[in-house]
């Protein structure tokens, strides 16, 4: 922490998260409270009630870092933003979101399991590549992300409406304490912040302003995520949909998307392309050694079925079972009515599908990969 | 003169053992009954007075005192009766005072002196162990079921008193009814399509794993349980006494005293309290419905709807197979080793999470799933996901499988698991390659070691299914299978 505060041996970053936590003050007037004074000047001129010993005590407690704009550790990536937070709250390394480029996976809390086996693939595939995933850590898609993201490569970023101290949604609460330890989690809002409403598009904001490329994975007509990518465009930054079933409702948004010109993302390919248009170079890259894992399928059209020819060394049913996958998912009910064959030869084959990286399954529907 | 008589009462579904104590002195003529008893109980002083008098027997005009012991337990109904009557005899000297040291007695008296029929008889005759019982000739069957031939039955208190006195023989208990039919249980062969389903089905008989089906509506999940009964081997006849038991103390024997021989299949809906299924009640124990289920399958249908208490009361008796219900009126154990098949939507919409169609708030999704704490989850080793069969299945034709095929699968799997703890060897070892694939699920984290054991035992049911020694990768990657609908409950 920086130097103390004579009055109470206290940080500058104590009073940031004291006045960040002061109700009446929103983002707008917590900026123009920073603007010009530090923030224990800004507290002391203000006058507000509040226990700037017990504020700092809690996000000590729970290792949460504290950083105003123009002070110590802010990202510079927003430095030069007129909606940038004024105070912002991590947990993890604050400097992760700084050493790699950063790509946005957004989408629908109730995906199918496309947008999660695409989502958790581009997570991955990314991650390996070098660039951080960064994601809102809600359920399905930005989960599903984060999970593929977490495996290995570059640190996954986390942008949250709420209080760093509560994890929200609890379910996410094991992902999110893995992104912390890998990467960073970030808030605007102050520990003991409950999850609101009116946070959420400004948690989106956020994400936007710290991601170089926006990838929206599925979204419905009128989803969340699209304040995302109406903040992602607002500030220049590239916009890319995954391309979905017209029938599908979860695909509503992102072929809206497409439609007014955001550009489609077919593979990470599609990405790498948008982030290089940005001048945002991937260290390696060109070196080809941080290239995908093996079966990770990276290359653009690989959410579409493999060519004919891929898995060429499997024989006999195992590969008469990968040539019935595809990446529409299917039931084991009907892999078993289809093929014909006994359960346990069924499973055994498709687990070792599985262990090789080319099949895999959500729910007990199996896809290929 | 002192008389001591062992009789029992009912204390909801349960007997207890009560001491019926007759003392006649001199003094004012009177009868009293001490020892809590309830209306009946007291209605019974006028009872046995008539019924001795029909019989042809004196009453004392002297003072008659009847005792309950123990006197704290509230004693009811008019299965005293029988007891208090001999009481009297015996203290006026009537019978010889030795002749009933080794028999407990039940029954309620008309004012004939015929011998009436007592409720709970099964509960009666257990509570009264080890001394014979002597029971109306209409009850003698019931007790029959339980005690053999320490049970006896007679038709009048003027009979009784002869027997008694001559030492003679009990009249021999009425053959019993014949057995009514069984219900009717569904044949597999109306299942159109389902192979996973039915797999698990016969993966769940055969190892008695729990089964939780998770499927959106239509997708069959009740009509796969309700035919799980028919792959189950039939009761044995100590099965047959127990599951008896328990429906006589519940009051619900289809037919009094006929053994229950058929397995039971409980479908409580989601509606029951946590009491109607565990059991209780304040003053009558009852048991619940996984005691009416013990022996044979307990089918929660709708598993997302039920009371959250309620669901988790079943984690304790799952593991030990006995519930104990405590109450102000006592602590009774009941049986209850069923065979758990549950089914639940994937969300509360039931369109599930995955296609896209859910209608659901997180919020709805967070409250439905969390119904299904992590160790109630965890004692199922089967988590099943079902999908709707595919229309052109559906419409064709071609019966299933039947029952018996599946049946004979399963029978051939037990036969084969009893032999093996028969000869006390230890399981087989895995297979190289099984073990491989068990360790490197472990590693990724998709298994807990409790989950590890689970999965190992249900390869190994799977193997006997299929007739392997040693359970191999396959098996293994079978019974993976059969929990992939943990994802979806969790998620």
């Amino acid at each position: 922490m920086t130097a103390a505060d004579g009055s109470g041996g206290l940080p500058e970053e104590a009073y940031a998260a004291a006045l960040a936590s002061v109700p009446q003050v929103g983002p707008a007037t917590l900026r123009l409270l920073l603007a010009t004074d530090s923030p224990s000047a800004a507290w002391s001129r203000s006058a507000f009630p509040g226990d700037v010993a017990r504020i700092w005590q809690r996000h000590e407690e729970k290792g949460i870092e504290v950083c105003w704009h123009g002070g110590p550790g802010y990202p510079a990536r927003l430095e030069n933003d007129p909606d940038a937070p004024a105070v912002l709250f991590c947990l993890g390394d604050p400097a992760a979101v700084s050493t790699h480029p950063t790509v946005a996976l957004v989408g629908t809390r109730s995906p199918t399991r496309y947008g999660i086996g695409v989502a958790a693939q581009f997570g991955a595939d990314l991650a390996a590549l070098g660039v951080s995933v960064v994601s809102g850590l809600a359920l399905g898609i930005d989960g599903a992300a984060h999970e593929g993201a977490t495996a290995s490569g570059a640190p996954p970023i986390a942008v949250v409406a709420g209080g760093l101290d509560d994890p929200y949604p609890r379910r996410n609460a094991r992902l999110w304490a893995r992104v912390a330890e890998q990467g960073a989690v970030y808030s605007e809002s102050p520990a003991g912040v409950r999850t609101e409403k009116w946070r959420f598009p400004v948690r989106n904001r956020l994400l936007a302003m710290l991601s170089d490329v926006v990838v929206v994975v599925e979204s419905r007509h009128r989803g969340g995520a699209l304040y995302t990518v109406e903040a992602a465009a607002a500030r220049g930054i590239p916009v890319g949909a995954v391309p979905g079933s017209i029938r599908s409702p979860t695909s509503e948004g992102t072929n809206g998307l497409l439609a007014d010109g955001c550009f489609p993302v077919c593979g990470v390919d599609d990405i790498l392309t948008a982030l290089a248009l940005r001048g945002v170079l991937l260290p390696g890259a060109a070196a080809g050694a941080a290239g995908p894992g093996p079966g990770s399928g990276s290359g653009r059209g690989s959410g579409r079925d493999a060519a004919p020819g891929g898995g060429a060394e499997y024989a006999g049913p195992d590969r008469a079972l990968l040539d019935l996958l595809s990446s529409d998912p299917v039931s084991l009910d009907h892999l078993a009515r289809v093929t014909g064959m006994e359960l346990p030869a069924l499973c055994g084959g498709l687990e070792r599908l599985a262990r090789d990286g080319v099949a895999r399954d959500i729910g007990g529907w199996w896809e290929r990969t | 003169m002192l008389a001591s008589i062992s009789a029992a009462t009912l204390t909801g579904a349960v007997g207890r053992p009560v001491s019926v104590e007759v003392h006649v002195s001199n003094g004012l003529p009177g009868f009293t009954i001490v020892g809590l008893p309830d209306a009946a109980v007291r209605e019974s002083r006028d009872r046995v007075r008539a019924a001795l008098l029909s019989s042809g027997l004196p009453w004392p005009l002297r003072r008659v005192t009847v005792n309950l012991a123990p006197s704290g337990v509230r004693k009811g109904g008019a299965g005293l009766d029988l007891a208090i009557a001999v009481g009297v005899l015996v203290a006026t000297a009537q019978l010889p005072p030795d002749c009933t040291a080794t028999l407990a007695f039940c029954g309620e008296l008309g004012l004939n002196g015929s011998l009436r029929h007592v409720p709970g008889m099964i509960a009666l005759a257990d509570a009264t162990a080890p001394l014979e019982l002597v029971v109306p000739l209409c009850d003698a069957r019931e007790a029959f079921l339980v005690r053999g031939d320490a049970a006896h039955g007679v038709s009048s208190l003027s009979e009784l008193a002869q027997i008694l006195r001559a030492r003679g023989d009990w009249p021999a208990i009425p053959p019993a009814p014949p057995a009514p039919p069984p219900p009717e249980i569904p044949d597999l062969a109306d299942v159109r399509g389902q192979p996973v389903g039915r797999h698990a089905l016969e993966v769940a008989a055969a190892g008695r794993h729990h089964l939780l089906m998770v499927g959106p509506p239509g997708s069959g999940k009740t009509m796969l349980a309700e035919r799980l009964p028919g792959l189950l081997p039939p009761l044995t006849p100590e099965e047959s006494l127990t599951v008896t038991r328990v429906h006589s103390a519940a009051g619900c024997l289809l037919l009094d005293g006929v053994l229950v021989s058929h397995l039971p299949f409980r479908s409580p809906h989601h509606s029951a309290s946590l009491v109607a299924l565990v059991g209780g009640g304040s003053w009558s124990l009852r048991p619940g419905e996984i005691s009416l289920a013990t022996h044979g399958v307990l089918f929660l249908d709708e598993m997302g709807e039920f009371p959250l208490a309620a669901l988790e009361a079943l984690r304790q008796p799952l593991e030990e197979g006995v519930i104990r219900v405590s109450r102000a009126g006592g602590t009774v154990a009941f049986p209850a080793q069923f065979l758990l098949a549950a089914a639940m939507n994937p969300c509360p919409c039931g369109e599930g999470v995955f296609d896209g169609a859910c209608r659901c708030t997180d919020a709805d999704r967070a409250r439905y799933t969390r119904r299904l704490s992590a160790p109630l989850l965890d004692r199922f080793d089967l988590v099943v996901p079902l999908a709707r069969p595919d229309p052109d299945q559906l419409l064709a034709d071609v019966p299933g499988e039947p029952t018996a095929v599946s049946a004979a699968r399963v029978a051939a799997a037990r036969a084969r698991a009893a032999a093996r703890d028969g000869a006390g060897a230890a399981d087989p070892p895995l297979q190289t390659k099984a073990a491989a694939l068990l360790a490197t699920k472990l590693r990724q984290g998709v298994l807990t070691a409790r989950g590890l054991h689970k999965v190992a035992r249900v390869a190994r049911t799977v193997a006997d299914l299929v007739g392997a020694e040693q359970v191999d990768e396959e098996h293994i990657s079978d019974a993976l299978c059969l929990r992939a609908g943990r994802d979806v409950v969790t998620r």
